[in-house]
Formats: structure tokens, C-alpha cells, sequence
């Protein structure tokens, strides 16, 4: 019950955030009806996704400040469950989508568990390992399909069971309850006894752990937190493209993507992924349509997130959320 | 049975001995100074009990368990809080924020918790610096949220690692008052790092001494300031014939 309050409680965020908030959650409840085009419609679909990618992630690394690189592999856990419990054994997408977080949770206390015996580069390094790995398995397993992936069988009626349509407005508005899910999560998860603490373990480990906090095991839970995020994530991946491969679901790039998103935004706060998304999906977009016509150009893209990352860290590492926050400051 | 019992404590940083079997125990309801010249093995001593480092060797016993080689959110919970001879100066939390965390060492509710860290930040008379940030706040005030935050765990064995330097006269005058009420009041048993003798002669009711990692001396701060071996090592002529 004090949760459920907790979650929808945001009256400790200023005016102005809060009537932001309610003219961007009216925007998204009426944007399917402004006659948008299928490309913008694919853009916001894909800047809800993310918001609920970098949300999960921001758990881990934004709250606990963790440099986790490997999100990938659990997006790729979460969809592939959805497909292939779909094609095996037709199994309806709300059974199959919490066996993929459940999986996702399992398989990530199993990771968790040892990686966080390390600390700063090498954890980084190592969760961008852990996903490289899971991904090369993937690639060359016969059975599920290995670097060639697997279809969905396409319906040509809404299927509330399936999860499957024609049209992209209900995609969108699955994707935005979702959203919307995650963003009540997040909003208790700031104030649960878990953040807290993740916090503390971010700004100074020795003394979190002074103050009997199990510094690995706290860790561990986030991770698992932001693994079952991005895992529900992949299983409406799955149903939304009806087609997925390890490229596709388990790439480093998205796992980059993810990070970056969030950090771009504003790591460790609540509206900091859903900025960052907001800002990097459509360009990701224009810069893939528009560097993609053009022989040669392929990875200029990333060259210019490199740089994003760059200058975000060097000039304020909390991010445009940061900047804002800055601004406010010195206006008041 | 001893409260918190160190025995023959070996902690060896590959090939310097920091700590060389060093055991004492401290009562309940004591407070007890820990002094030495700098390197002398006073904070890797504290690490060794809390359990920052493994001892290579000995025993530490609190309250008649064996806590060694225990991880410190493990000793915490067993009951020993401690603070940091340098403390973070971090910009992520609030002073209140701080305390909190403390506090949910032993509750689970975000509101109980705001309840304590509100008490005991009042207790400490600094409930007016609660929406600050650490990096905002002069050093005393600095290391009072670090007591306070350690006191927010409900330790009952309070290990303070130089609470008292850079810190000016009258507010070392303030910390000592604190720390007899926290003892008197709390029953909180003391064991502090010190540098400053004025201030650990005063509030301490015994006094242990190491040089080079080992224990050179044990006794009354008036018998241990007439102390040969302390004289040569730490307190120097100057101060032994002052006083």
C-alpha cells in the first residue's frame, strides 16, 4: 500500500517538473491521434522503448553508479524466450513474457554474483564480456535459430493473446502503459531503502559499508532490478518486429545505447533516461537514414556518440537533467 | 567476559608488520584512547576489528562472539559503528540523506527512518544543516554527520577515527562534552584514534599506545603520560615534563 503511494507520489519534484509531466503524459496519450506518419510513429515507439531500457538500466548504473555495459544480453534473454516459446509451443506473449524476466532474473543473479566481486574498468569490461559471450552462443546455436534468427508467425487480426497487430498505434500504446509501469517503479525504487543505499554505495563505498550495508549483495539486487526492466523490454522487441536475431536483440551497440542514453539524460535521476531517449532515438534514427545512404559512412554514427559521451563527461557528468538542474540553481 | 576482546592481532602488509600481536580488551560502558605517532598501526588496528582487513593472525571477540575476519556491514550489524579519519567529501546526498541510511541499517520504512535521522540530528543540535550536501559543509560540521550517521546504526561499541583534528578549540571542547553524553546517556562504550593528548587525556578513562605496530604501553592517562617508552616514542620531553 505505502508503496503504491510512494510510486505515484511526486510531489517532492518542483512545480514546474510536475506540470511537465502532466503535458507530456497528455501529448503521449494523444499522439497516435495526431495523424502522425509511420516513421514518427516507429520513432516514438522506439523512444518509449528506450525510456524503459535506460530507466532499468538506471538502477544499477545511475543510482548505484555501477559502469554497467552489458544490457544487451538481457534484452536478447527477453526476447528470444517470447519467440521461441511463441513458434515452439504457441504460447501466449503474457505467459511467455514473465518466464523471460524470470529467466532474466535467474541468469543475472548467476552473473551478478561473481562480477561484482569487481569494481570500476573491470566490472565494465567484464559486463561487456558476459554479453559478447551470451550473443557468440547465439550466433552458432542451430536451435534457436543461430545468426540467421527466428520469425514470428505474423496474425492478420488484433491479437490481444499474441500480443501481435497490423497497425503500430496499438504497439505504441502497449509500449506506453509499459512506460508508464516503469516510470511508477522508478519513482518508488528512488525512495525505497534500496536506493538509498545504492546511493551511499555510489558516493562512498568504504562508508556504505560502515553503515551495514552489504555493499555486493545490494549491488546484485539492482542489477537483477534493471535486468527484468530490459527484459521486458526485449519480449515486446520480439512481438513488435515478429522478427529478432542476435544482432538485433544482443548487439554491444545496444548495450552502449542503453548506458548512453541514460547518461546523456542524467544518470541517477528519474526523468534523466526518458531525456536522453528523447534526445539520442531520433537521432540515432536521422543519422542511420541519412549516414546509411552514403557508401563509407557506416559507424560515423557511433563516432558521434563517442563524442556525445565525451563531452557529456567532461562538462557536466549528470548529464542535460544536470545542466538543467544547474541552470535552475543559478536562476534562483 | 570482556566487551570487545583483541587477541595477539598480526596484520603484515607484506613485510610491513603493521600490527604485531597486539591484544587488550576494552570493557562495557569504557572509553578507551588509542594513540601513536603516525604509521604506528592505529587505523589498520581499527580496519582489522571492523573487518576492512583480515587479520593474518589472532582473534577478535565482541560481546562473546568471534567477529574475525567478519566484512564491516556484518560487525555494523553486530553492533560496532565507526567513522573515517578522512571522510568523503561527496555531492550525491543530503545531510539528512546521510543519516538516513544509517538509519535503515535497522528499519526498513523510508518514514521511520526520516523519523530517527531527524531525531538524532536534533540530538546533535544540527537539524538546520539537514538539506545540505557534505561538500557544502565546514569540516566539524563534516565530521559531526559522520557521527551522526554512525550513531543512526544503534552501534553500542563507537569507533571514532580522529573525530578531533582540524578542528579549533571550542569545537574539540563540544565533541568531548558529546562524546561523555553519548556515553553517559546512550551507554555507548568509545574507542577513539587520537591525535590531539589534550583532548584524549581529558575524555579517555584508559589509554593504549603503539609504535611501529606494537603495543608499547596500557594504563590511566596519568600513568601513561609518565611513561618512559611513550615519552621516547610519542609524547616527547617537552610535553612529559609540561605536565
Amino acid at each position: 500500500m505505502e508503496a503504491i503511494k510512494d510510486a505515484l507520489n511526486f510531489s517532492d519534484f518542483s512545480r514546474a517538473e510536475r506540470i511537465s509531466l502532466i503535458i507530456f503524459s497528455l501529448f503521449l496519450l494523444i499522439f497516435p491521434l495526431l495523424g502522425a506518419g509511420s516513421f514518427t510513429k516507429t520513432v516514438m515507439i522506439q523512444f518509449l522503448l528506450f525510456s524503459l531500457f535506460g530507466m532499468g538500466w538506471n538502477t544499477i548504473g545511475g543510482y548505484g553508479g555501477q559502469v554497467e555495459l552489458g544490457k544487451a544480453q538481457y534484452v536478447g534473454i527477453g526476447a528470444y524466450t517470447v519467440a521461441l516459446m511463441m513458434v515452439w509451443w504457441k504460447i501466449p506473449f503474457w505467459f511467455s513474457m514473465p518466464v523471460g524476466v524470470l529467466i532474466a532474473l535467474g541468469y543475472s543473479f548467476i552473473i551478478g554474483y561473481p562480477l561484482f566481486r569487481l569494481k570500476g574498468h573491470y566490472f565494465a569490461i567484464a559486463t561487456i564480456c558476459t554479453s559478447l559471450v551470451l550473443k557468440d552462443i547465439f550466433d552458432n546455436w542451430t536451435l534457436v535459430g543461430a545468426a540467421k534468427g527466428i520469425e514470428l508467425p505474423i496474425h492478420e487480426h488484433p491479437d490481444f493473446v499474441y500480443m501481435q497487430f497490423k497497425s503500430d498505434t496499438y504497439y505504441y500504446y502497449f509500449i506506453m502503459v509499459l512506460f508508464y509501469i516503469g516510470l511508477f517503479y522508478m519513482n518508488w525504487f528512488r525512495k525505497s531503502k534500496l536506493g538509498y543505499q545504492l546511493r551511499m554505495i555510489k558516493d562512498d563505498e568504504d562508508a556504505a559499508e560502515s553503515l551495514g550495508i552489504d555493499i555486493r549483495w545490494c549491488k546484485i539486487k539492482a542489477y537483477s532490478i534493471a535486468s527484468a526492466f530490459v527484459a521486458v523490454g526485449g519480449g515486446f522487441m520480439a512481438v513488435y518486429n515478429l522478427y529478432i536475431d542476435p544482432t538485433s536483440v544482443m548487439e554491444l551497440s545496444l548495450s552502449i545505447k542503453i548506458a548512453l542514453m541514460a547518461m546523456l539524460g542524467g544518470a541517477a535521476s528519474l526523468w534523466g533516461p526518458i531525456i536522453g531517449a528523447a534526445f539520442l532515438v531520433p537521432l540515432d534514427r536521422f543519422l542511420g537514414s541519412w549516414l546509411g545512404g552514403y557508401k563509407g559512412l557506416i559507424g560515423v554514427d557511433f563516432m558521434i556518440y563517442a563524442a556525445l559521451i565525451m563531452v557529456v563527461s567532461a562538462y557536466q557528468p549528470r548529464g542535460i537533467w544536470g545542466i538543467i538542474e544547474q541552470l535552475r540553481k543559478r536562476g534562483s | 567476559m570482556a566487551f570487545l576482546e583483541v587477541d595477539n592481532i598480526t596484520k603484515d602488509f607484506g613485510g610491513l608488520v603493521a600490527n604485531n600481536h597486539i591484544s587488550f580488551s576494552i570493557d562495557e560502558g569504557e572509553i578507551v584512547g588509542l594513540i601513536g605517532p603516525n604509521g604506528a598501526g592505529k587505523t589498520t588496528l581499527f580496519n582489522c576489528i571492523v573487518g576492512y582487513h583480515k587479520p593474518d593472525s589472532g582473534k577478535v571477540i565482541f560481546r562473546g562472539k568471534d567477529i574475525t575476519g567478519l566484512k564491516p556491514h556484518d560487525t555494523n550489524r553486530a553492533g560496532i559503528g565507526r567513522t573515517f579519519q578522512v571522510m568523503k567529501v561527496t555531492t550525491g546526498m543530503t545531510v539528512l540523506e546521510n543519516v538516513m541510511v544509517g538509519a535503515f541499517c535497522r528499519v526498513d520504512e523510508r518514514e521511520q527512518a526520516r523519523k530517527k535521522a531527524l531525531a538524532l540530528l536534533g540530538f546533535m543540535g544540527i537539524e538546520k544543516i539537514k538539506d545540505f550536501h557534505l561538500n557544502e559543509l565546514p569540516v566539524a560540521m563534516q565530521r559531526k554527520v559522520g557521527l551522526a550517521r554512525a550513531l543512526a546504526t544503534n552501534p553500542v561499541l563507537l569507533m571514532l577515527d580522529e573525530v578531533a583534528s582540524g578542528l579549533n578549540p571550542k569545537e574539540i571542547e563540544e565533541i568531548v562534552e558529546f562524546m561523555r553524553v553519548i556515553n553517559s546517556e546512550k551507554k555507548i562504550t568509545l574507542f577513539i584514534i587520537e591525535h590531539i593528548m589534550e583532548m584524549v587525556m581529558k575524555v579517555s578513562q584508559r589509554v593504549i599506545v603503539l609504535d611501529y605496530g606494537e603495543k608499547i604501553a596500557e594504563g590511566l592517562p596519568a600513568d601513561i603520560v609518565k611513561n618512559e617508552n611513550v615519552i621516547k616514542a610519542y609524547l616527547g620531553e617537552k610535553y612529559a615534563q609540561s605536565h
